[in-house]
């Protein structure tokens, strides 16, 4: 109940007349990570924003931990919920540490205090320490917006709110921050309201996604095997994109897949024999498929394909076998090492397995 | 004050005198601003090409604009040899003056036009000249005119100032009435003044207009 | 040769001497232009970073900075001196005048360039609008201020030349005297004095916006292309 954000019925219309926001209810649970998704102007960023009352309903009732959010001076409530936002919004003039440090100073607290608390924190979202006394505008986008996150979570607010907050930065980055972002909640267990209009990255990141529509009507709301396997309709199914019987895989277990064994050979060696032929390093990580010889002698080494973790989702294994030169997917375990290989025909006859267990 | 600017105006004496001043204000002030534009804005184009050249030019108008244009009006004859209430030192003097004070935003306007867009002219085969004076210029313009509309409100400023050292132009009207005592054509005068400002904004801004039509969406006063 | 003239000029010791002598009248000067600066600024900063903060009646200050701006410092001061019979009031008046709107300009856009992401963050984090504007806008909007400072300073030392038109002192008075005699000497010694004076106070203005102006607006100003001395202040 401390953590939970609630929309009742809450509508904003603004003055023009364009309602951004219609009759929404929504409860963003407690510890879980709720996504607001859609296209351009269906209202996600401002029911974000009304949550912290940057923006203020027309109508509506939203609670946050149980309590409206009118019920409040609108700082106060503020300072009890985290904000990250595109750009990070970092204060130039202050030092990385200082901006951290906030929230805290805000509240009352002592710098030293302040600061101890923000050097921690910088460590939390995976910051060098040499970055502390450093100015934003000598960051990088991306280190931007682990300060930024960081400095939403100072005053350890029971709630994130987080606008768009990897949008801004290249694809290899966002997928850096998205997996830390992952990693904090699973350290952290907040409650996150994210917003952004990438189906991948909710699908990613959202135990829960809400899609809205133009208008800020909600479309569906469940979590997103739910939508990828059930649309709700037309504009759902096709928002979630194609792919979107490839991408359920995601949510598949491979309990009980097979693992063959593989044939390998350290690399720099030849192969011992005909055929396909992995091979690998001192640590047994795999470094490329050795094809079968040619006619007039001669081997060539070919790149490998992606790689499964064992344990993984099924997507990963049957994208493994697929995008092998050989056709055996390689499955590693934690280390990196190889255990061994999956056909694709295998994922398949498990895909069927698991569709019969269905009811 | 009404009556008495009238009274003062009915004679055609004054009428004429206070024409004559205007006119003579008007070309103190706009011919240097002219004169200024001319010389600004290949200078400006200049240092924002040529690497190396732009932080003298910058530095240097920077330096000349420091100093006060009075000093300006009474040094430049030891340099031209003209007297100092020369209406040719005067103008000379200003447009200096205006070069300096304007070098500044061509350069910042150059700066602003966008890189894809030159880029996208000269991959059509424009040549430099050509491309400067068919797009960046055009694109420049609202920054640029910016700059002018200041220049134009300085140099009206500064013309009517060098009155107290026996400059032509309104500020005579200042001189006159101080020194009989005489508040109406004090009040004239600078009502004259900040009508002239005002007429000179309203045109530069309508001639801004005009030259950027496609422009007009985005571009603020 | 004018230069031995002038050489001549600032060689002979009864210039520097009395009240009449270039300390006396330099001291003079700079009275009128910190009088006139610190008043400026005490008028337009708190109303441009006010109106810059609450983001209402931009318009009207803008309006109201330019028609400043055109106002003839010199018909002000010819006004004022036979409406009020004081002449350092009116000088100083006139030349008020004269120095709030870059000062205001200044402020006003020095506000307006905080980028609209930074307020948003600190409105969200739970910041007041008082806290908002101390802690966050100031800081980044002493530049664009800073500028309209010197910009400032820069047309009041000019112009305090003018006090003399009244009887009085500063250097416009070694101006005037030397214009009355034919004295032109005197006048180019008066020009380069005010010249110099001028130079002077812009590079110390120069010097403390270093000192004053937080490092990382420094920074961040200079990755993203540069403010600087706004000309004339105007927005």
């Amino acid at each position: 109940m401390q953590r939970l954000i609630e929309f009742r019925g809450v509508t904003k219309r603004f003055d023009d007349g364009t309602v951004a926001v219609a009759q929404l209810d929504l409860i963003a649970a407690p510890g879980q990570i709720t996504v607001l998704v859609g296209p351009s102007g269906c209202g996600k960023t401002t029911s974000l924003r009304m949550v912290n009352r940057m923006v203020e309903p027309t109508s509506g009732t939203l609670l946050v931990g149980g309590q409206d959010v009118r019920s409040r001076p609108p700082a106060e409530l503020r300072r009890g919920i985290g904000y990250v936002i595109q750009q990070a919004g970092l204060f130039p003039h202050r030092t990385v540490l200082d901006n951290v440090a906030t929230v805290p100073l805000l509240t009352g607290a002592t710098r030293r205090a302040a600061r101890a608390r923000a050097s921690e924190l910088l460590e939390l979202v995976g910051l060098p320490s040499e970055l502390a006394r450093r100015y934003p505008g000598q960051l990088s986008g991306g280190q931007q917006q682990r300060v930024g996150v960081a400095r939403a979570l100072a005053a350890d607010p029971p709630v994130l709110l987080m606008d768009e907050p990897f949008s801004a930065v290249d694809p290899v980055v966002r997928e850096g921050l998205q997996d830390e972002l992952l990693r904090l909640q699973g350290e952290l267990g907040k409650t996150v309201l994210f917003v952004t209009h990438d189906i991948d990255e909710a699908i990613k990141l959202g135990d829960r996604v809400a899609v809205l529509r133009a208008g800020g009507v909600l479309a569906q709301f469940g979590p997103p095997q739910q939508l990828l396997a059930e649309p709700a309709d037309e504009f759902v199914a096709g928002f979630v994109g194609r792919d979107r019987g490839y991408r359920s895989l995601s949510f598949v277990s491979t309990d009980g897949l097979a693992v063959h064994e593989l044939a390998t050979v350290r690399i720099g060696a030849p192969a011992a024999g005909p055929g396909w032929w992995l091979a690998v390093d001192g640590q047994r990580r795999p470094r490329g498929w050795l094809a079968p010889p040619h006619p007039g002698g001669g081997q060539a080494v070919r790149a490998g394909g992606s790689l499964h973790r064992l344990g993984g989702p099924m997507r990963t294994a049957l994208d493994a076998a697929l995008s092998s030169p050989s056709g055996l997917g390689v499955v590693v375990d934690d280390t990196g090492a190889v255990v061994g290989g999956v056909r694709a025909e295998e994922v398949l006859a498990a895909w069927r397995r698991h569709r019969g267990n269905d009811a | 004050m009404l009556e008495e600017i009238l009274r003062y105006l009915s004679s055609p004496s004054n009428r004429e005198k206070v024409l004559d001043l205007l006119g003579e204000h008007v070309v103190l002030a706009v011919v240097p601003l002219l004169l200024g534009l001319a010389v600004a804005v290949p200078l400006g184009w200049a240092a924002q090409r040529v690497r190396w050249l732009r932080a003298p030019v910058l530095g240097s108008a920077s330096v000349l604009y420091t100093v006060p244009a009075l000093a300006l009006f009474v040094l430049m004859p030891s340099v031209l040899g003209t007297r100092i209430l020369d209406g040719a030192n005067v103008v000379v003097a200003l447009a200096l003056y205006t070069v300096a004070l304007l070098v500044r935003p061509v350069v910042d306007a150059l700066d602003a036009v966008p890189g894809h867009v030159v880029a996208a002219a000269t991959a059509m085969g424009y040549r430099p000249a050509r491309r400067f004076v068919a797009v960046e210029l055009p694109m420049a313009v609202p920054v640029l005119a910016a700059g002018v509309r200041v220049a134009s409100v300085s140099n009206i400023s500064l013309v009517s100032v060098g009155a107290f050292i026996g400059l032509g132009g309104l500020g005579q009207l200042f001189t006159e009435g101080f020194q009989v005592r005489y508040l109406a054509p004090i009040v004239l005068g600078i009502v004259a003044t900040l009508l002239l400002a005002l007429v000179m904004d309203l045109l530069l801004v309508g001639l801004r207009w005009v030259s950027t039509p496609g422009l007009r969406a985005g571009a603020q006063a | 040769m004018i230069v031995n003239e002038v050489l001549a000029w600032f060689g002979d010791p009864a210039h520097w001497r009395g009240p009449g002598g270039v300390p006396m009248r330099v001291a003079e000067h700079l009275y009128y232009t910190v009088v006139t600066v610190l008043v400026a600024v005490v008028i337009a900063v708190p109303l441009g970073l006010a109106v810059g903060h609450t983001g209402r009646g931009g318009v009207v200050l803008v309006g109201l900075t330019n028609a400043m701006r055109a106002l003839p410092t010199l018909g002000l001061l010819t006004f004022l001196f036979l409406l009020l019979g004081s002449a350092d009031v009116a000088t100083v008046v006139a030349l008020v005048v004269l120095a709030v709107p870059p000062v205001l300009a200044g402020s006003y856009a020095g506000v307006q360039s905080v980028q609209r992401e930074i307020v948003d963050a600190a409105r969200g984090m739970g910041m007041t609008s008082t806290q908002c504007l101390w802690q966050v806008e100031l800081p980044a909007a002493l530049p664009l201020l800073l500028g309209g400072l010197r910009s400032a300073v820069l047309q009041v030392v000019a112009t305090t030349a003018v006090a003399a038109y009244l009887g009085l002192g500063g250097l416009g008075r070694l101006l005037l005297d030397g214009l009355r005699s034919l004295d032109y000497p005197q006048m180019v010694a008066a020009a380069l004095l005010t010249a110099a004076l001028a130079v002077l106070l812009d590079l110390l203005l120069a010097g403390m916006a270093r000192l004053v102006v937080p490092t990382g607006v420094r920074l961040s100003a200079a990755s993203a292309g540069g403010a600087g001395r706004p000309r004339g202040g105007g927005p």
